[in-house]
Order: C-alpha cells, then sequence, then structure tokens
C-alpha cells in the first residue's frame, strides 16, 4: 500500500517526461508496426477510386491547425490519391482559419503531380455563414462561390465550365474537426440534396458518425490519425504515392501511449483500490 | 542531424517551445506567443473576410455592377455596430432576427430528414437483416438500446418499474458510447502531440525523415 | 416596435425556408438564392464585429495600463502587421517584395499563417495530450459500475484501434469495431434523437416568437 501512496505522490511533470519520451523514441527508432485499412477507410477509398474520368471530387476544409495532425495527413493523401488518377479535384471550407492549410496542401500536392490550377484542380476558398453556403451550392456553385480563393472569376476557370451543383460532384469529403462541419454537411447537404458523402474526422467525434455509417447517410469514415495512416497504407499499396506518410510513421509512438496511459489507469485503480480497502480496515477498527 | 536553415522554420521552432512553456507554469513567454497568435490570427481572419468575402460578394457587385439589391444585406449587417450608440442598440436584432430565422426556418425539415427520419430508417429491423444470424443479433441489441437510451433521456414523467429498468439499461449503453469516445479522445490528444514533435524532430532538428 | 419588427422578420424568414423546403417553386427558388446571398454578406459582418470588440478590449487595457498591458501591444501589433500584408497582397517572389500579388502560397500572409499560426495553435492542443495523461492516473477511477464500463469500453477501443492491438490480437480490433457499431451507435443514435427533438421544439419556438432570449434587455 505503501508502494501505491508513493505513486500517488509522483510530480506530474515526470508523467509528462514520460510521455514525451514514449512518444519521441519510436519516431527515432521506429519498430514498424503497420497500420492496415479498415473497411471504413476502404469504403472511402473505392469512393474516391470509382469517381469517373472528367468528373469532380470535392473536398471540404473543416478544421484548422489546432487538428492539424490528424486531418492534414487525410488531406494531402486524399489530394495524392485524387490527382494521381486524373480526378479533378474542387476545395473549399468552412473553417477561415483551415484556408491556409488548403493553400499549403494543395501547393505541394499539386507540384508533386504536375497539375494545372483551373484545369485540374480549383481552390473555392472560404465564404461566411455555413448554412447558406451549403445550400448555395446545391443550387449554384458559381452563385455561392463567384471568385475563388485568389479572385478569379470562376466562370474563367475551365474546369468550372460543367459544374453547376452537387447534382455534378459524384463524391465529397468534409474533413471535420467539429461544428461546422461532418453533422452540418449531413443534414444539408447529404439529406436534402443526396450528396454522396464521405468523413475524415478527430478521433474525438470518430465515434459519432457510426449511426450516419449505418444508415449510408456516410459512405465511408476516416478516424483520426489512424484514419488518415489508413488511407496513407492505401495509396502507397497501389502504388499513387511516393510521399512521406506521417501518420503511418506516428502510428508506432500512438500505440506506445495507448499502453502508456492504459498502464497509468490501471496503476492509478490499483492504489485506488488498495488505499480505499486500507481506510474501510482502519474504519472496521 | 540536419538542422533548418529557414529563419521561419526557427521561429516555428521557438513559438512552440514558448507554448509548451506552459507545462512548467504560466510565464511570459507563453504569454507572447499566446498574444502574438491572437493578433496574427485577427489580421488573418480580416484578410481572408476582405479578399474571400467582402471585396467579390458586396464591393464587386454593388459599386462595380451595380447590383442595388446587395444594399439590403449591407443595411442590415452595418445595423450589428449599432450597439455602440446607446439609442440606437435596438437595431442590433434586425439583422439577428432574419439570421435566427432562416437558421431555424432551414434547421427544421433539414433535421427532420437528417436525424429522424434516415434514423429512425436505421434503427428499424429491415428483412436484410435476417439474413444472417448475428447482423439480426446486434441489430436487436441496437434497437433495444437506442430505445432505452431515450427512455433514459424522458424526464416529462415520474418513472415506473418497468421504465426505470428500461433506462437502466439506457445508462448501459450511454457509459460504453461515453467510454468509446473517450477511448477515442485519448487517441486524438496523443496525435496532436506527436504531430508537434515529428515538426521539431523533421521540420527544425532533421533526425527524422 | 423595437421588439415587433425583429420578430416579425425572424417569423417571415423562418417559414420562408421551410415553406422553400416543402415548396420549391421556381418564384420561391428564385427568392430562396437571394435571401442565401444576403445572409452570407450578413454574417461576415458578424465576424467584423468580434474583430473589433477585441481591437477595442486590448486597446482600452494599453490605455487604462491594466495588468499585462504590454501583451496586448503585441496583440494588436501582430494584427495590424497581419492585416497590412494581407490586405494589400504582399508577397515574397524571388526575395522580392510585391505588394497587390494576392494571397496564394507566396503571399506572407500564407507564410504567417504557416510559420506562426499553425505552431501556436497546433501546439496549444498538443499540450492537452500531457494534461490527459496525468489525469489518467488521477482521476479515472472505477468509482461505480457505470465508471467501470466506461473505462472497460475506452480500454478496448483505445487498444484495438491502434495497430498495437492487431499485433496483440486480431480479435481486439474486431471486438472493438463491434463496440463502437452496436452499442455506442445505439448510444449516439439515442442522443441524436434527443438532440434532434430539441433542435426542431427550440426552432420552432424562435419562429413563433416563443423564444425571445435572443431579443436581449430593454424596450
Amino acid at each position: 500500500m505503501k508502494f501505491f501512496q508513493l505513486l500517488a505522490k509522483i510530480d506530474r511533470k515526470i508523467i509528462f517526461l514520460i510521455l514525451a519520451v514514449v512518444i519521441i523514441v519510436p519516431l527515432i527508432k521506429p519498430f514498424g508496426l503497420i497500420s492496415r485499412a479498415s473497411s471504413r477507410a476502404e469504403a472511402v477509398f473505392n469512393a474516391v477510386d470509382a469517381i469517373p474520368p472528367g468528373k469532380p471530387l470535392m473536398i471540404s476544409i473543416d478544421f484548422d491547425p489546432g487538428s492539424m495532425p490528424e486531418l492534414y495527413p487525410m488531406l494531402t493523401s486524399i489530394l495524392r490519391h485524387a490527382m494521381a488518377k486524373n480526378i479533378k479535384v474542387i476545395v473549399l471550407g468552412l473553417w477561415l482559419t483551415g484556408m491556409g492549410l488548403g493553400e499549403q496542401a494543395l501547393a505541394t500536392v499539386s507540384q508533386e503531380y504536375n497539375k494545372e490550377y483551373g484545369k485540374d484542380y480549383v481552390f473555392l476558398g472560404w465564404r461566411s455563414g455555413v448554412l447558406p453556403v451549403i445550400l448555395g451550392m446545391g443550387e449554384d456553385i458559381k452563385k455561392t462561390f463567384p471568385t475563388d480563393y485568389y479572385g478569379n472569376p470562376l466562370d474563367s476557370l475551365p474546369m468550372m465550365n460543367d459544374i453547376k451543383n452537387y447534382r455534378d460532384i459524384p463524391f465529397f469529403i468534409t474533413l471535420s474537426a467539429g461544428d461546422p462541419g461532418m453533422a452540418t454537411w449531413i443534414a444539408y447537404a447529404q439529406a436534402r440534396y443526396g450528396l454522396k458523402m464521405g468523413a475524415g474526422t478527430t478521433a474525438v467525434s470518430a465515434a459519432d458518425a457510426y449511426p450516419y455509417l449505418q444508415t449510408g447517410q456516410l459512405t465511408g469514415l476516416l478516424g483520426g490519425m489512424k484514419g488518415a495512416s489508413e488511407y496513407e497504407f492505401l495509396i502507397k499499396e497501389k502504388g499513387y504515392s511516393k510521399a512521406q506518410t506521417p501518420a503511418s510513421q506516428a502510428m508506432d509512438s500512438q500505440s506506445l501511449a495507448h499502453l502508456l496511459i492504459l498502464i497509468l489507469i490501471v496503476l492509478g485503480n490499483i492504489g485506488y483500490f488498495f488505499i480505499r480497502k486500507g481506510t474501510a480496515k482502519k474504519e472496521e477498527k | 542531424m540536419n538542422l533548418a536553415t529557414n529563419i521561419w522554420t526557427w521561429i516555428g521552432a521557438f513559438l512552440t517551445f514558448f507554448i509548451f512553456s506552459f507545462l512548467y507554469r504560466d510565464n511570459p513567454f507563453y504569454k507572447f506567443a499566446e498574444h502574438l497568435f491572437v493578433g496574427v490570427s485577427v489580421g488573418y481572419s480580416i484578410s481572408i473576410s476582405y479578399h474571400n468575402v467582402l471585396y467579390p460578394d458586396l464591393i464587386v457587385p454593388l459599386f462595380k455592377h451595380g447590383q442595388l439589391l446587395n444594399i439590403v444585406p449591407l443595411v442590415f449587417g452595418l445595423c450589428y455596430f449599432a450597439r455602440f450608440v446607446p439609442k440606437g442598440a435596438w437595431l442590433v436584432r434586425l439583422p439577428m432576427g432574419l439570421v435566427l430565422g432562416f437558421g431555424a426556418g432551414a434547421a427544421i425539415p433539414a433535421t427532420l430528414q437528417a436525424s429522424i427520419i434516415k434514423q429512425l430508417q436505421g434503427a428499424v429491423l429491415t428483412p436484410s437483416i435476417f439474413s444472417r444470424w448475428d447482423f439480426f443479433l446486434w441489430a436487436l441489441i441496437s434497437l433495444v438500446g437506442v430505445i432505452c437510451t431515450i427512455i433514459y433521456f424522458f424526464f416529462s414523467k415520474e418513472r415506473v418499474k418497468s421504465t426505470k429498468f428500461a433506462a437502466e439499461i439506457g445508462i448501459i449503453f450511454l457509459m460504453v458510447g461515453f467510454g468509446a469516445s473517450f477511448g477515442y479522445t485519448v487517441m486524438a490528444r496523443i496525435s496532436l502531440l506527436i504531430g508537434r514533435f515529428q515538426f521539431l524532430l523533421r521540420d527544425w532538428l532533421g533526425i527524422i525523415k | 416596435m423595437q421588439r415587433q419588427i425583429p420578430l416579425a422578420l425572424c417569423l417571415i424568414f423562418g417559414i420562408f425556408m421551410m415553406v422553400q423546403f416543402f415548396v420549391p417553386h421556381p418564384v420561391s427558388n428564385a427568392a430562396y438564392e437571394i435571401v442565401l446571398r444576403w445572409v452570407r454578406i450578413i454574417a461576415i459582418f458578424a465576424l467584423v464585429l468580434g474583430v473589433g470588440s477585441l481591437v477595442m478590449h486590448h486597446s482600452t487595457k494599453i490605455k487604462r495600463k491594466a495588468s499585462g498591458w504590454p501583451f496586448s501591444i503585441v496583440t494588436l501589433v501582430a494584427a495590424i502587421i497581419t492585416a497590412f500584408v494581407g490586405l494589400l497582397g504582399v508577397n515574397v517572389v524571388n526575395g522580392k517584395l510585391m505588394f497587390f500579388a494576392g494571397i496564394g502560397k507566396t503571399s506572407l500572409l500564407q507564410i504567417l499563417f504557416q510559420n506562426i499560426y499553425i505552431p501556436v495553435n497546433s501546439t496549444m492542443f498538443a499540450m492537452l495530450a500531457f494534461y490527459m495523461a496525468s489525469a489518467a492516473y488521477r482521476a479515472f477511477r472505477a468509482r461505480t459500475k457505470e465508471a467501470t464500463l466506461l473505462l472497460v469500453a475506452a480500454f478496448f477501443v483505445m487498444l484495438g484501434m491502434v495497430p498495437i492491438g492487431s499485433a496483440i490480437s486480431p480479435r481486439l480490433p474486431e471486438f472493438a469495431e463491434w463496440i463502437l457499431s452496436v452499442p455506442n451507435l445505439a448510444a449516439k443514435r439515442g442522443i441524436i434523437f434527443g438532440i434532434a427533438l430539441g433542435s426542431i421544439a427550440t426552432s420552432l419556438k424562435i419562429i413563433l416568437g416563443i423564444e425571445r432570449g435572443w431579443l436581449g434587455g430593454g424596450k
């Protein structure tokens, strides 16, 4: 019991240090756990893969740098998949502070695949108001986004010539860190306009997506950094990309850190159990 | 080791350490980074709002193309600033009333369709689930879980023996649901920390690829 | 009048949006597109108002020399510089400054975003992992049977959803997936129903003017 009382007194800074070590060591010396794809991730991958030539994939950046390690690798992997397969891409976002991430990802990936702006991909940017943006695009994308992120009129971009509204978009993915995000797109674009969609979410909201997966409102799901690593695995396996895979590289650290947290919970509970038992005995006396 | 040569990467690394220094205790370095961040985010929001909304959606149509109907949202929008004028403060309610009415009117059918009808369709037992015993069993458990969870949330009437039992079952489902979310939350927080270490080890120090 | 007009506006636009949903006529569609445009533009002013309030807050702090006022100078200077380079479209191309060149990848706005906004914002959230590890040890106790259930479910999800889970046993990910897609699904669906009914009721109350909290005080 003394042991557990001693444990209970450990300074939290020591726990901070242990966590840092548990994460850093596998990053430097990986032990190579492989993150295979779940059926949920495969469903997203297959839906992107099945987009007919000439038709666009639409992606919404509904996150900011606060959840970048989870969702940014999804964004780059999905862009790589689409661009490797010559699928056109439309990117927009409901989070103003996510726009810089969209710019960064598009600049990086379009260069890797030698894609031309306006012909192969378009960055619509951000518009205020959330609901009028989602609903407006269901009627007419060009009226909702008269110009793209850079201020070019949409009419001047050849890729947008044949795209009017959601009916011209075979598949859509929201990369969502909360509200507005997955639930908003499901309620206002999927339910009302029948937009076929998948979601990449932060792990925090991944469990909330399951009722929508079962009903088919969501085609597939990438949950957290693990979901991102699954997509990285898929595009690498199919030969679409040779780029860095930050989410997959993180999986060793992720696994060890989970083990550490579990050990901490178990130790804390054993200590609690013994201390409580000890107090009960004293009271009996 | 392959140290970054870009000054901006060094700035990013130092700011990362400034924020991490809060783990020791609150200090001026943390406060500096925090206030710098707020400032940059304000400036960033102003810039994106101007380039993505105010200029293309309001200034160009109104002043370059003479689409006078855009005066209406301009006037409504300006009403937000009436809160700084004591006598006209009530004008703030005009854009609020319009936007709230719009949002509520849009939400009712959307919620009904996406969260009630579709979810009801998902909850009921359809013929396809009888194809395999496990499909059927899980669907049945889910249905019981949904009903019991709803009963747990129903506080309008005092519980009798049967509803009390159902509510207790509901709690079991809720706890498992919260547990699943909690497990995933742990995953999320760890991922975010890994992301920062990857930045420091890869982009700044060049220790990892 | 100061209450009636806003309430009437709320009623008119609320009913219009509902009617438009169920009766999508060409005339109502045209009006619908105009309304969507209006609301988008009005929404931007709410954001401008928020930015204005924040700037005023820091200016007052500096004027009154309130505690920590020098940090308010940092905020204001950073805001002014960022807004300046953003609005004027300052770009750095081959080491040279260019004005009115947009907000693309070579813009200073993007550089500030990538090298100041991203590191600070993401580190703030990354820090939570440390506090969670400490809480895991001190606070996550199986005090009741409900708390035990929560911890057991979390245990399997935490192990099953990362690669080490499948390395220990392929059954672990399967069981975690079962937790997520059966009991978790049931609980989340129950919650969705609850939230949906609540939001429909609140929306109706707002449209009909029964819920008037948003009007605030005064006449």
